[in-house]
């Protein structure tokens, strides 16, 4: 097994020691895997039948029947495919623009940081909610938008973050002996600087997948998330508030499943967040190579 | 001149007492229960109102309009044209014009007289296409007016028109104060049973008494206040709580679960249609037998049941049961039928491709038209047709509907159980200046039908086939895809009132309402 290999193996066994984590990721895993194979499972989430409308959890509807007579579970788990794409697609534009403007900002520093932390500060200073909905109306409504909006909401987090780990990592001995023994700032950068960076960032990957997953359902609360009749947790809560009396499983349901999946994201975070602390605190987190 | 009408007030006291006959929740006896007053009259609504001026007549106002001022003539539930400020009105016997009798020693909450000068102004401004906003087109066949004197005013037509085009125009007019006309968006003007006393923004308006009141007896309760509850279920919960005694303009679904709870649930007679709207113009719509296809193709029942909680009737025809148009026949017709619906789409000749080539804009801010776009969507997929919805969230959907920037779109239609040609205030059925399907206009056979209803005089055969061709001609064009009626101004009361007069236009008349208990 490689060293790479054995340490993640390492930090995972800390990491599930913690039961609310190992918790966590199983019910994560359980969603994902739903999301990921529904589409060979025998259900329609699109299919009406309106004769059974708002007809409360039985053996044959899990969590019951909408306002349009379709299974309520089908429609969550199918949800789960929106929530999910989205929280990954948010990451990986926050990341691919956040991560690389706050290593340039903090390596650099001078001009080149004080330009980015504006942007950045410009980037912060917009409600995320606010920005999301006017993006979409620019747009319009679609997941793409959707995932656009609440990737450009992240991007702050994480360059401010990677930031605040290079400006600390800048003058350690190791950067500056790579350094002095003829490193290009491009190589000290990528290969000594970020690779001892990921610790942090690793935690913001999951805190903005829960951010994602919540403002994704947010904007489809508000009316300007994925349009229907494409299942969408956010929509489910939006049309299932308004038979809060008749049908309140309809509402109830989906909002639970968001909560866990939300919860499950934010415990293994901390989690994660408490096992790389205590990583760096035993030094294990400092990578060196070899200057070629 | 041949007398129509000449009746006295007392049908409106016969109106009001028949009233809970046609309630259709609580089945109250045929008996009206004595109501007293006593306490103030608490109403939820869900909207604040956006003026003062009974020409301007938006649902927002509806809470208003009927409570502050009086029209020169009021309709039955039927439909049946009665006095109210006009005592009576005779049509001159070649149908160009109508003498209006007013009603003596009724005064404006200002004190001034109410006389032929005051509906003199008040046509000024209704004849005026900003100042008169939903009045203006309803004045279209009105060529001036003269004032005989102080309690008779006649209006001359551009040409002959039909008796009930001219009361559904007086039923229109509310008669204003000539002395508040300028302010009348901020300050009521008018005769109405109660006046103004407070008005907090976003909050509530307060109404009480008009001493001078005309009617006798009337209002009722000496304080009526509105208080905005912005949210239906807020509104329904305050009504459980007892916190205001009726609910006016609620959802459908809130006013059933009320009722089955024991509440007292009113519906006038002046619902709206919904209609599948078709730019004719447009994509695979040019089409006619495309078109003619989705009067099959609708499922009107699920329609009605979901997004309406069931509250209404199906319809293929853009009338309300009152309109003197009306045909129930064509319901079974043009009945919701899958296969006969195939058969037309395979009959106009498109490509699959073509067919699914366009998008049904829906008013995202509306629940029930999404949901009800929904189900024409799945349907549509069950013949092959796969569509997008097209979500536009509030003055982005007005635009959208109002400029004609869409292939298909639900909406409500009014005016209907009035003269069958007031369908024509509606923006898809206009016949000159339609703002979806321009100019000149692509169905000349409708503007044709719409010409025919309007020159045909009497009560005979020949107005009936007026109304036949045009219904006829409304299921062929199929521009416009009625599906089913709904109700604005839906009224739920607690168990302890009584007294409810219904509105032809279903706004909320509070004036005979009062307790029993």
């Amino acid at each position: 097994m490689s060293g790479a290999a054995t340490r993640a193996l390492g930090m995972a066994k800390r990491l599930f020691r913690n039961k609310g984590a190992l918790a966590g990721f199983a019910f994560i895993a359980t969603v994902t895997l739903l999301a990921a194979f529904a589409g060979f499972l025998p259900f329609d989430p699109l299919a009406q039948n309106i004769v059974e409308s708002l007809e409360g959890p039985s053996a044959a509807h899990w969590f019951g029947t909408d306002e349009l007579g379709r299974d309520i579970m089908v429609r969550v788990v199918y949800g789960a495919r929106t929530s999910l794409l989205t929280a990954a697609g948010a990451v990986a534009i926050a990341a691919a623009i956040g991560i690389p403007m706050g290593l340039v900002a903090g390596f650099f520093g001078g001009w080149r940081d004080a330009v980015l932390m504006r942007l950045v500060d410009v980037l912060l200073a917009l409600p995320g909610i606010l920005f999301a909905m006017a993006l979409i109306a620019v747009i319009g409504r679609s997941q793409m938008a959707a995932l656009v909006a609440v990737g450009v909401h992240g991007i702050p987090g994480f360059a401010r973050i990677t930031r605040a780990q290079v400006l600390s990592l800048r003058k350690r001995d190791f950067v500056t002996a790579v350094e002095a023994l003829g490193a290009s700032s491009t190589y000290s950068m990528f290969r000594t600087v970020l690779p001892n960076s990921w610790s942090p960032i690793l935690v913001q990957v999951v805190v903005l997948s829960s951010v994602a997953i919540l403002l994704e359902a947010a904007l489809a609360f508000l009316g300007v998330g994925i349009p229907p009749p494409t299942p969408s947790w956010g929509e489910m809560l939006r049309t299932g508030k308004s038979y809060l009396y008749e049908a309140p499983y309809y509402a109830v349901l989906p909002g639970l499943v968001l909560t866990l999946t939300i919860l499950s994201l934010d415990t293994i975070g901390r989690a994660l967040s408490v096992v790389l602390e205590d990583r760096q605190m035993i030094g294990g987190d400092t990578k060196l190579e070899r200057v070629p | 001149m041949k007398r129509r009408h000449v009746l006295a007030s007392g049908l409106l006291g016969a109106l009001h007492l028949a009233a809970p006959a046609l309630l259709t929740g609580n089945q109250a006896s045929a008996q009206q229960p004595q109501v007293r007053g006593g306490r103030p009259l608490r109403v939820g609504i869900l909207q604040d109102m956006t003026n003062f001026d009974p020409q301007s007549f938006s649902s927002v106002n509806f809470p208003l309009i009927k409570n502050l001022y009086d029209s020169l003539l009021e309709y039955t539930p039927t439909g049946e044209a009665v006095p109210s400020l006009a005592t009576a009105w005779t049509i001159a016997p070649d149908n160009q014009s109508v003498t209006v009798t007013l009603r003596e020693n009724v005064k404006f909450h200002s004190g001034a007289p109410m006389n032929a000068d005051a509906v003199a102004a008040t046509l000024v401004k209704a004849a005026h296409p900003q100042r008169g906003r939903n009045v203006y087109a309803t004045m279209s066949f009105i060529k001036d007016w003269t004032v005989v004197n102080p309690t008779t005013i006649r209006l001359n037509f551009n040409a002959p028109a039909p008796a009930r085009q001219v009361t559904d125009l007086l039923q229109f007019i509310s008669v204003l104060d000539p002395a508040g006309i300028e302010n009348i968006d901020n300050r009521p003007a008018g005769t109405g049973a109660y006046m103004l006393a407070e008005r907090v923004v976003g909050q509530r308006i307060r109404m009480v008494a008009n001493p001078n009141y005309w009617r006798e007896r009337q209002p009722v309760c000496n304080e009526l206040v509105l208080t905005i509850f912005g949210e239906d279920a807020a509104a329904s919960a305050a009504l459980e709580s007892g916190a205001v005694d009726i609910v006016y303009g609620g959802t459908a679904r809130s006013a059933v679960r009320l009722r089955a709870a024991g509440y007292q649930l009113i519906q006038g007679p002046g619902p709206l249609v919904q209609v599948f709207r078709i730019n004719t113009t447009r994509g695979p719509f040019r089409n006619a037998k495309f078109r003619q296809a989705f009067n099959y193709l609708i499922d009107r029942a699920a329609i009605l049941r979901v997004g309406y909680a069931g509250l209404g009737e199906v319809t293929a025809l853009p009338w309300a049961p009152a309109s003197p148009a009306a045909d129930p026949s064509y319901n079974t017709t043009y009945a919701f039928n899958l296969d006969r619906g195939r058969a037309m789409l395979q009959e106009s000749g498109l490509t699959a491709a073509q067919m699914s080539d366009w998008k049904l804009l829906t008013n995202g801010g509306d629940e029930p038209s999404t949901l009800i776009s929904q189900v024409v969507q799945s349907t549509l997929a069950r013949v092959g047709v796969n569509i997008q919805l097209d979500l536009k969230q509030g003055s982005e959907y007005v635009d959208a509907l109002l400029q004609g920037r869409f292939e298909a779109t639900f909406g409500g239609v009014g005016n209907i159980q009035k003269f069958p040609s007031r369908l024509t205030t509606n923006s898809i059925y206009r016949t000159a200046n339609n703002p979806v399907l321009g100019e000149p206009h692509p169905h000349p056979e409708y503007v044709a039908a719409i010409e025919r209803v309007n020159r045909t005089f009497g009560t005979g055969p020949e107005v009936k086939a007026a109304y036949d061709n045009l219904n006829r001609v409304l299921v062929e064009s199929a521009f416009g895809i009625a599906t089913n009626t709904y109700d604005v101004g839906l009224t739920v009361a607690a168990r302890n009132l009584g007294g409810f007069t219904l509105d032809i236009d279903n706004m909320i008349v509070c004036r005979t309402i009062g307790f029993t208990g």
